[in-house]
């Protein structure tokens, strides 16, 4: 489980990453017009909520250790990547 | 077992079940120090071919319209000395060191799979012959070490020199695979009784990391290979733009391999490092954990960076923005490494050794290189140094900064474990200086011949564009270099002569290698150590002696058997006992009959593949052959009061999650093959108006409903192991099962179309073709388990190989499903306009 907790908040990054990139070219593919662009931003918040929630310290009481440690902080980093990465979707040209 | 023998007695009955005989029968070898040894004096050797292409590279640039090598051979000479360094160099290079180094690090006695182990080095020695004999008879590959389509399709390239890459670095890629699978699982499962996940030493986190990377990062390589061999081949169109291909999809399976590559070879050596920086300032590592995110996080983010290398191709501002951000913040993991290592340095005692120069010599090019990276990582910069001899500084202040002086501290670090003796010092410190000065009079001038314009790969350029001093400064650089790894050459070989011999531990170093005898012996450790704290804090010196005496697990020679134990995964506890096979010519044969079938493939001699690729099979099946157990034995003693049962009575063993990783890097390869699919269907130009892909319904649905009923047959003979007539039922029923899909394939393919015509039916052949293979790869495994049922091999408890069966039919069962859906989804009149 703290392997799994580890890597989770890069696993739902990658996640996000890919369904982005895809969207990105289908909206542009098969000229989604004005949507594409709220779809963007809808999936970049959608990805954000469950980052966010790993990126906070488990209980009190739960179980420490130096690899939750280590998770916690790559979940935060996968927080901070997301936000930081797919932020463009709110303002770069999406299809040009 | 009841009389203890003195060590030196424990070490002969011990030395006589490990070792390797001499004369012919070191080809049999598969014990992993030799392999590991083999691996790298490999890569050395390919290190040093490539070293000397290059100064061919650089005579011929010294001076301006120089006649030296022709345009021709220039091409082919570049394109081989990215590719030797790249794929015959430093990856084996590593996987030969982690292939050595692990196991004692980790304190088991070999790694998971020794015959793979072999296999793996066979396919690499033949490999890497293939390119370079190919070289040496003139058509070596030539259209760079990336193979961008179309000049490396077909019209452009009408030789075998593409086919030469395409096969030969697949060939040689079938290591790598079989290493990353080893490692995983070893790190994993085989580390000695109490090393939890968090008393593991760096080294073996960043060689997990690495491990789960080539797992993910080499199948899309690999399929792209595969297509566009099977464009040049037979003409299937995937990259052929008038047929609906897309030359930008080679470059997005490369580079999704590329990208995570140049970080497949730089956390190895980052673990070096981390091994190395402690023991020299004589204090423990700053930021264990800290460090563990950071591995963690730049794996991820390297997947995440691919298309900067395909900046210019004319891709939308979002997605280059996606790419932009996420090559910049790859450089904060890294930077948290590295200052993990300055605070190390700089809140211990260091003392300064041959190792350290090196290190002081990663830190200043590497630095650099990174800081470069981040100048490529941003849109504009990159548009005007894209494809620049900028780019080519850049990349090798990375990868020697990243990859070839951590290599060089730590063969000045670990190679007095290999030979027992250590370093004379005379040569190392004017190689050091020789190398340093050499490779930045080298490369830090073509950062400035990019940036004045001169595009890589030119063969010559005329003298009044302002080059001309910066290259022969270039050039005097590169011999420079050539000389400091002369002498490193030299310095090794006078080490192996003259070098003092040592008891163990020379540096006072904390991790477990330092506890074997040097050189170390054949089964590694007398007995298996029993870690109570983290296990790069350790006093080898005063543990070695303990273990040789037998004190510890399995601190016995039985039954003349291999043995070595797993563990839980995440705490450590002895958990089972593995007999490993001895040694064997199989994973020679099996090679040679790999080796056929891709000469086949390269020769043209296509009646000839199959039949190489069935003697492959044939012979796989053979190595289970008197592997495993009769009867069940129940929990063995081990030592220290504990017994355990041998794996193959265990649920969760080695073989379960090699398969299951096994199946990640598959059902990658398949992920692959699907974006590919998916990607022309989108981004491809001239799909408007071809013809949809015919697929016989029935066939199509009667295949799925025969694939996943032959997924639930196995399940459900894995689930009555100790049933004789459901078992064998059930996996009748899957082989039939499987067999009818199968056929009902291949129907589909031959009712698809054309698939030369468009890629419309080309994607779709080949898709249902790797269905139907993994139809007939879960029939094999079925009649494996049955044949092995019948021997008296599975039992209620020993049931590994009904495991195996249902992992491989329910992956095949899935991959119809996914592979029909493509297929249907193609046929729908849905084209991006």
């Amino acid at each position: 489980m703290p392997l799994v907790r580890l890597v989770a908040g890069f696993v739902i990054w990658s996640a996000g990453f890919v369904v982005l990139y895809a969207v990105q070219a289908l909206g542009c593919a098969y000229g989604w017009g004005d949507w594409h662009r709220p779809v963007l931003i809808g999936l970049y918040l959608l990805a954000l909520a469950p980052l966010s929630w790993l990126a906070i310290p488990a209980r009190a009481g739960a179980e420490e250790g130096p690899l939750h440690f280590a998770a916690l902080w790559a979940n935060r980093a996968a927080l901070l990547a997301a936000v930081l990465i797919f932020m463009p979707v709110t303002f770069a040209s999406l299809c040009v | 077992m009841s009389q203890t023998p003195s060590p030196i007695g424990l070490h002969k009955q011990l030395d006589a079940i490990w070792r390797t005989p001499p004369g012919l029968a070191r080809l049999s070898s598969v014990n992993h120090t030799i392999l590991g040894k083999r691996f790298m004096a490999l890569a050395l050797l390919f290190f040093a071919i490539g070293g000397l292409l290059s100064m061919l590279i650089r005579a011929q640039l010294a001076t301006p319209n120089s006649a030296f090598l022709g345009p021709d051979i220039y091409n082919q000479i570049f394109t081989m000395h990215g590719t030797v360094m790249m794929f015959l160099f430093a990856i084996p290079m590593f996987e030969g060191f982690a292939i050595y180094m692990l196991p004692k690090l980790l304190g088991a006695r070999d790694l998971a799979f020794p015959r793979l182990t072999a296999y793996g080095f066979w396919c690499y020695l033949f490999g890497g012959s293939i390119l370079i004999i190919a070289m040496l008879a003139g058509v070596a590959p030539n259209g760079g070490w990336f193979m961008y389509t179309p000049l490396s399709s077909k019209p452009y390239t009408p030789g075998i020199n593409a086919d030469v890459w395409l096969l030969g670095i697949t060939f040689v890629e079938i290591s790598a695979v079989t290493a990353a699978i080893e490692l995983f699982v070893t790190i994993l499962k085989m580390r000695a009784p109490g090393m939890a996940l968090t008393r593991m030493p760096l080294f073996a986190w960043y060689m997990l990391v690495t491990a789960g990377m080539m797992i993910i990062g080499f199948p899309p390589l690999i399929l792209g290979s595969i297509l566009l061999e099977m464009e040049r081949a037979f003409h299937l169109p995937f990259f052929d733009p008038t047929r609906g291909g897309d030359p930008l999809l080679w470059q997005h399976l490369f580079w999704l391999f590329g990208h995570p590559e140049v970080y497949i070879i730089f956390l190895p050596a980052a673990g070096a490092l981390s091994t190395i920086i402690p023991v020299f300032a004589q204090r423990p590592i700053l930021g264990y954990r800290a460090i563990i995110a950071a591995i963690v996080a730049m794996a991820f983010l390297s997947f995440g960076l691919w298309v900067h290398h395909m900046f210019t191709v004319g891709i939308p501002h979002l997605a280059l923005a996606f790419f932009s951000a996420a090559s910049a913040l790859v450089a904060i993991p890294t930077a948290v490494q590295i200052f993990a290592w300055i605070g190390t340095l700089a809140s211990g005692k260091p003392r300064w050794d041959i190792p350290m120069l090196y290190v002081f010599g990663f830190f200043a090019v590497f630095v650099c290189g990174g800081l470069t990276g981040v100048m490529l990582a941003m849109v504009p910069f990159n548009t005007q140094a894209h494809d620049s001899y900028f780019v080519v500084a850049h990349l090798h202040y990375v990868l020697v900064g990243g990859f070839v002086f951590p290599m060089l501290a730590a063969i000045y670090y670990w190679l007095p474990h290999i030979s027992g003796r250590q370093s004379l010092y005379r040569l190392s410190i004017p190689a050091f200086w020789l190398i340093l000065i050499g490779f930045n009079l080298t490369f830090f001038l073509m950062h400035l011949t990019g940036l004045m314009g001169m595009p890589r790969r030119i063969s010559t350029y005329p003298s009044n564009w302002g080059w001309d001093w910066l290259n022969l400064l270039s050039s005097v650089g590169g011999f420079i270099l050539t000389m400091g790894f002369a002498l490193v050459l030299a310095d090794m070989v006078l080490q192996f002569r003259f070098g003092a011999r040592f008891r163990r531990d020379p540096w006072q170093a904390g991790t477990l290698e330092w506890a074997t005898a040097t050189p170390p012996p054949s089964y590694n450790f007398a007995a298996i150590p029993h870690m109570d704290t983290r296990a790069d804090q350790l006093r080898p010196a005063r543990i070695g002696p303990t273990l040789a005496g037998g004190d510890g697990y399995l601190g016995f020679a039985r039954n003349g058997e291999q043995e070595t134990l797993a563990v839980d995964m995440m705490s450590g506890d002895a958990e089972q006992l593995i007999v490993l096979p001895r040694r064997s010519y199989l994973p020679l044969w099996t090679a040679m009959a790999t080796a056929s079938f891709f000469l086949a493939l390269l020769f043209k001699l296509y009646w000839l593949a199959p039949f190489g690729a069935l003697a492959t099979l044939v012979l796989f099946l053979c190595w289970p052959i008197g592997l495993g157990s009769k009867s069940d034995r129940g929990p063995i003693d081990i030592g220290r009061g504990l017994a355990v049962p041998p794996d193959v009575e265990a649920p969760d063993n080695v073989t379960v999650l090699a398969n299951r990783t096994a199946l990640v890097m598959n059902g990658t390869l398949f992920a692959s093959l699907l974006f590919g699919g998916l990607f022309l269907l989108v981004v491809a130009p001239n799909w408007q108006g071809s013809s949809a892909p015919t697929l016989p319904l029935w066939a199509g649905a009667l295949a799925v409903v025969a694939s996943l009923s032959a997924a639930g047959a196995s399940a459900m003979a894995a689930r009555r192991p100790g049933s004789v007539l459901p078992l064998r039922a059930g996996l009748v029923a899957a082989i039939a099962l499987q067999v009818l899909a199968l056929t009902l394939l291949a129907l589909s393919m031959g009712a698809l179309g054309d698939p030369t015509g468009h890629a419309r039916q080309a994607v779709p052949f080949v898709t249902l073709g790797y269905a139907a293979l993994h139809c007939g790869l879960g029939a094999i495994m079925a009649a494996h388990a049955l044949w092995r049922h019948a021997q008296g091999y599975v039992s209620a408890r020993r049931r590994t190989e009904l495991v195996l069966a249902r992992l491989w039919n329910g992956y095949a069962g899935g991959v119809v499903v996914l592979a029909l859906g493509l297929v249907a989804l193609l046929g729908l009149n849905g084209v991006a306009p």
